[in-house]
């Protein structure tokens, strides 16, 4: 898989997107998946992890995009497969309209993506990670809405 | 005008002499002939002051939540304010049998701006007809055609007329015209990448925080907004450019579903930053895939709380 090495990238000495992925807690069914995800990164994806997709606020995305991110992935559970019945549900429709809203002052939203994931995907988060990796080195990396790059991602106590 | 005065006044002097209710809420002559300002008449108080005019900024519904539900309030409505007191009403902020609202078909709001514009700041006199805004300026009279000088929201306004009243004063309006916000919107989208960003970045970091577009607003009531929250800092505070466009591009979402497009934000910015091309983008976006329209009605929920399984034909591929 070319995420993990990434060695092509390298030596090719492309742009090296990083990625801001929101993962529910619950999405991942498979115990391998899980794993890779709490412990083999590559350190270009910064991992939150959250009880639910109904638990991001659109601020957090914003946070991350703020902090120089090149894209956002959000992961969770199918719509009826959601832990809290519905939470997923109100993420939807929160989402869709917050990337419309991102995209019409100009931010890509292609650079956002959302992956609903199913008990019988295994080893999708990393096929969609590796393909969303490689979807943002063909764009130009984003500096619009970038205004808070010297801060860490995800927010910071100042 | 003046008519339209004299019957509000006898419908609130009847309310009040009535006791059915504990407060009105009106607009009421300040100092300044340019500035009406919102007046809160209780059983006792005298109706001298009453203004009801062209000039009367703010959006009324603002004050509802400032009341305890008990509390039996009164209002005169126009068309924008009646369908916030419905999405207030929606949202549990007062209950309908405490409210007692006085219609009237809405014919805009004078932009103050664009006067001062085509005079200057010493406006001694006002006076209004139903077509035209008649000013003294340095001892000089000025007329104007008043869809010259109506604002923004005001001239792309949908429904004119109020909607769940009680008391309706005056002849209903015809209905605006939905292509008018839609061109709006679609203009701005049609622009580059760039120049939507450009745009963007020159109307957020005029900001000054003040935070007077959220005051204004009568959706806006929560006691914590997000931007005085400090543990954690969820954004800058500071008018450095990261906290100014976190401030708008939230600001503006967490009105989606919510906004009756009343312009009250953009009328009360002291900087003249442009706002409502965000909310209407929402507004459109919300209308085209839900065909919800805010305060329509006391009853429907907005789409964000109104969510179904349906979604996933929508959302999951």
């Amino acid at each position: 898989m070319g995420l993990v090495e990434s060695s092509e990238s390298d030596i090719l000495m492309v742009h090296k997107p990083r990625i801001a992925l929101f993962q529910c807690q619950w999405c991942l069914y498979s115990e391998v998946d899980q794993y890779w995800v709490d412990h083999k990164l590559p350190p270009s994806i910064h991992l939150t992890k959250l009880s639910c997709t109904g638990r991001i606020n659109p601020l957090y995305i914003l946070n991350a995009i703020q902090g120089g991110i090149d894209g956002v992935m959000i992961s969770g559970c199918l719509p009826e497969k959601c832990h809290f019945k519905e939470g997923n549900l109100s993420a939807l429709r929160q989402h869709d309209a917050f990337m419309n809203l991102l995209d019409y002052i100009g931010f890509d939203r292609d650079r956002m993506r959302f992956v609903w994931l199913d008990l019988q995907d295994l080893g999708r988060i990393q096929r969609e990670l590796a393909e969303f990796e490689a979807f943002l080195i063909g764009l130009q990396p984003e500096k619009r809405l970038a205004t808070r790059i010297s801060s860490p991602v995800g927010g910071s106590n100042d | 005008m003046t008519e339209l005065r004299a019957k509000l006044r006898a419908e609130i002097e009847k309310l009040l002499n009535e006791q059915s209710i504990d407060v009105f809420l009106a607009f009421k002559h300040a100092d300044s002939p340019l500035r009406p300002q919102p007046g809160f008449f209780r059983p006792g108080d005298s109706l001298e002051d009453l203004e009801y005019n062209y000039l009367c900024q703010n959006n009324l519904a603002n004050y509802l939540p400032r009341f305890p539900v008990e509390t039996r309030i009164g209002m005169v409505v126009r068309g924008c304010e009646s369908r916030s007191v419905n999405a207030l009403l929606v949202e549990k902020q007062h209950l309908r049998e405490n409210l007692t609202l006085i219609g009237v078909p809405c014919q805009g709001i004078v932009d103050l701006r664009k006067l001062i514009e085509r005079t200057g700041e010493d406006i001694t006199a006002y006076s209004e007809n139903q077509d035209t805004i008649t000013i003294h300026f340095q001892g000089m009279e000025h007329v104007f055609v008043k869809e010259d000088v109506l604002h923004d929201s005001c001239l792309r306004c949908l429904h004119p007329n109020p909607v769940n009243v009680d008391i309706l004063i005056g002849e209903p309006l015809p209905e605006g015209d939905t292509n008018l916000v839609r061109e709006k919107v679609a203009a701005f989208q049609a622009l580059s990448r760039d120049e939507r960003y450009d745009w963007f970045r020159q109307e957020a970091e005029r900001c000054i925080r003040c935070y007077a577009c959220r005051e204004a607003c009568p959706m806006c009531y929560c006691t914590e907004c997000f931007v005085d929250h400090n543990q954690p800092r969820w954004t800058e505070s500071s008018i450095s450019p990261a906290g100014t466009h976190a401030w708008h591009i939230i600001r503006a979402f967490h009105q989606a579903g919510r906004c009756t497009s009343c312009g009250a934000c953009e009328r009360a910015c002291p900087m003249d930053i442009k706002m409502t091309y965000l909310t209407d983008k929402l507004n459109e976006d919300i209308l085209e895939i839900y065909q919800f329209e805010t305060g329509m009605d006391a009853e429907t929920q907005p789409p964000f709380a109104a969510f179904n399984m349906d979604d996933k034909k929508r959302f999951v591929a």
